[in-house]
């Protein structure tokens, strides 16, 4: 509850009624695309929790099949084998626009076999260790995709949040309060030019008679 | 615009992506990692004359993440590209990832409703 610095005159008055109407406009724009985050990050975070349990689960049982591939052969060798893979991975991005967030969205491209060595050195181990590392490959793309989306998400929920809260409770009520404030002064002074012209009204008529 | 995917871990761990086409930093202090995360970042790639962030993905393993501050991790992963996404190690894992969920929710909603 603040008045702000402003000369109380009617000029002033007006301008902030121009102020406060594009205030209110804005926090009720504002407050519509909080709502809107808040949906779209409730649809997403639950799907995050549920992948990130996922892949963690597989990604473990895969590097438990990778470890024990390597402590089968020698590491030379490991080395030596993944070095004939011809696999290629790209990634093409599109953003997506949500509520002004963007979000990224990931499609894998795959070229090239990674199980390319031949099977006379190396263990079945190893091959069934790729085979794993290759089904978990999509999922931790798709992991990646939304746990950054649910990043930029809770980010801009977090601004949107304290732009409507400084609106809702700050800069609205001070509008409100100094346009009171004027219009009192306003009501004052012309209560004050009144009592002047009939005290000045009074005292010819006393010099007259 | 084709981007890579890079990971950055220890060298037992991380031989097996780098046959997936994958791009592997072989890093096995957390300081280090701090280092290479800001380098990978920093990349950049062309193609049709539009420079963008050379890699998109960048998976981490969670125990290297133990040096990256939360001022870190803010400057990290402010731009849309590259996420930046820990990964449980052939340790097992530590929960890491969850628990940053967790603090995403704490984050927009102000408190938690997980679980």
């Amino acid at each position: 509850m603040a008045i702000l610095n402003v000369n109380p005159t009617r000029m002033a008055m007006l301008g902030l009624k121009k102020k406060i109407k594009s205030a209110k406009r804005g926090h009720k724009l504002l407050k519509d695309k909080q709502d809107g985050l808040m949906q779209k990050f409730m649809e997403i975070i639950r799907e995050a929790k549920r992948m990130r349990e996922e892949v963690e689960a597989r990604l473990g049982e895969a590097f438990k099949n990778f470890i024990r591939a390597n402590s089968i052969m020698e590491e030379d060798f490991v080395e030596g084998a993944l070095l004939f893979s011809t696999a290629l991975m790209e990634l093409s991005v599109k953003t997506k626009n949500v509520m002004s967030v963007r979000i990224p969205q990931f499609t894998l491209k795959k070229e090239g076999e990674a199980i390319n060595y031949g099977y006379l050195q190396t263990s079945g181990e190893l091959d069934m260790a790729l085979q794993s590392f290759q089904e978990v490959l999509p999922l931790l793309i798709e992991l990646a995709e939304i746990e950054k989306s649910a990043e930029a998400l809770a980010d801009e929920l977090e601004k949107t949040r304290r732009r409507v809260n400084a609106l809702e409770y700050r800069m609205i009520p001070d509008l409100e309060d100094t346009i009171k404030f004027i219009s009192m002064k306003l009501g004052e002074m012309e209560r004050g030019a009144v009592i002047n012209t009939m005290i000045v009204k009074e005292k010819i008529a006393a010099q007259e008679a | 615009m084709n981007y890579k995917i890079s990971i950055v871990g220890t060298r037992e761990t991380i031989l097996g992506f780098k046959a997936l086409g994958l791009e592997p930093f072989y890093v096995s202090e957390p300081e280090a990692a701090v280092a290479t995360l800001y380098d990978l970042k920093k990349e950049r790639a062309e193609t049709k004359g539009e420079s963008h962030n050379k890699y998109a993905i960048i998976f981490i393993m969670e125990d290297l993440m133990s040096a990256v501050t939360d001022d870190d991790y803010k400057k990290l992963t402010a731009d849309p590209l590259p996420a930046i996404i820990p990964l449980p190690s052939h340790l097992g894992s530590s929960g890491y990832g969850l628990k940053k969920l967790k603090t995403i929710v704490e984050k927009a909603v102000g408190m938690d409703i997980l679980n």
